[in-house]
């Protein structure tokens, strides 16, 4: 239990925590249970900003200035492998319709 | 305030991340998961995170986002079909997920806080102290985190490139 001093209420760290892992877990289940590959890439956006939350509230907890910095570099690294996977996904659609991400377990165009 | 605040933005984050889940066609996830990504910006603000809260809604609200709207408007309505399911995927994911979620309470229930850092909190999270922290520490890293981005933009447009028995 860490308690923090947000306009003078009292917040706990660790409910910024909890609703980053539910977050984080219901991203897991649109990977897991989704077929198509445009809403998995979307899942996984949800997984990165649960993870961002973590480290944002890490950040407040200890009055240090480093998790906001690395929620930033993992807000670039999700935006990058946004474009990259639209980009494959963008290329697949080119040549036929995948309404299944199963059609492409075989790895050939 | 503050509580009530934290409790309607986190209803909302996890309203959306239930719609990102939930709703079958493709526009309704996106639209879902920019409503997390307000909500959770309101929560940046809350944790005085003022920077992570306006790269939030301009880079990710906004430009990712759009992005992902481009690609379902280029693409077109895709549906979803229940068929070709592997047997006892359902059973596996709820399986897997309970699994994650109770090793998740059990990390939480075992967080030992540290004492905070001396820090001034008028001065936390503004972009004179990202910047500071940007460019003398962090340099290195951030440095990468660009030749991240090239390689990325690169990338995307050799992807989508026309070939040439195309034309």
């Amino acid at each position: 239990m860490s308690a923090l001093n947000i306009g003078g209420s009292q917040l706990d760290a660790s409910w910024f925590l909890l609703l980053s892992a539910v977050l984080f877990v219901l991203g897991a289940v649109g990977v897991l249970v989704r077929r198509n590959p445009l809403v998995i890439l979307i899942s996984i956006e949800l997984m990165l900003n649960a993870a961002n939350l973590a480290l944002v509230a890490f950040s407040r907890q200890l009055v240090n200035i480093e998790g906001q910095l690395f929620a930033l570099m993992s807000m670039t690294v999700a935006a990058a492998e946004a474009v990259v996977g639209l980009a494959i996904l963008v290329d697949i659609f080119r040549t036929r319709d995948v309404e299944d991400i199963d059609d492409l377990s075989e790895l050939r165009g | 305030m503050a509580i009530a605040v934290f409790f309607v933005a986190a209803a909302m984050a996890v309203l959306g991340g239930i719609g990102v889940v939930a709703f079958h066609q493709p526009i309704r996830s996106v639209l879902s998961l920019v409503l997390v990504m307000l909500a959770l910006s309101v929560l940046f603000l809350l944790l005085s995170a003022q920077f992570v809260f306006a790269v939030q809604i301009i880079v990710y609200a906004g430009a990712v986002m759009v992005l992902f709207l481009f690609v379902i408007a280029l693409l077109g309505p895709a549906r979803e079909l229940g068929r070709g399911r592997l047997r006892f995927q359902g059973w596996l994911s709820a399986l897997f997920v309970l699994v994650l979620l109770g090793l998740m309470w059990g990390l939480l229930q075992g967080v030992q806080y540290r004492q905070p850092d001396q820090g001034d909190l008028s001065f936390f999270g503004t972009v004179q102290s990202i910047a500071v922290g940007l460019f003398t520490t962090y340099l290195y890293p951030f440095e990468l985190t660009s030749i991240l981005l090239l390689v990325a933009a690169i990338g995307a447009i050799y992807l989508s490139r026309k070939r040439i028995d195309d034309l």
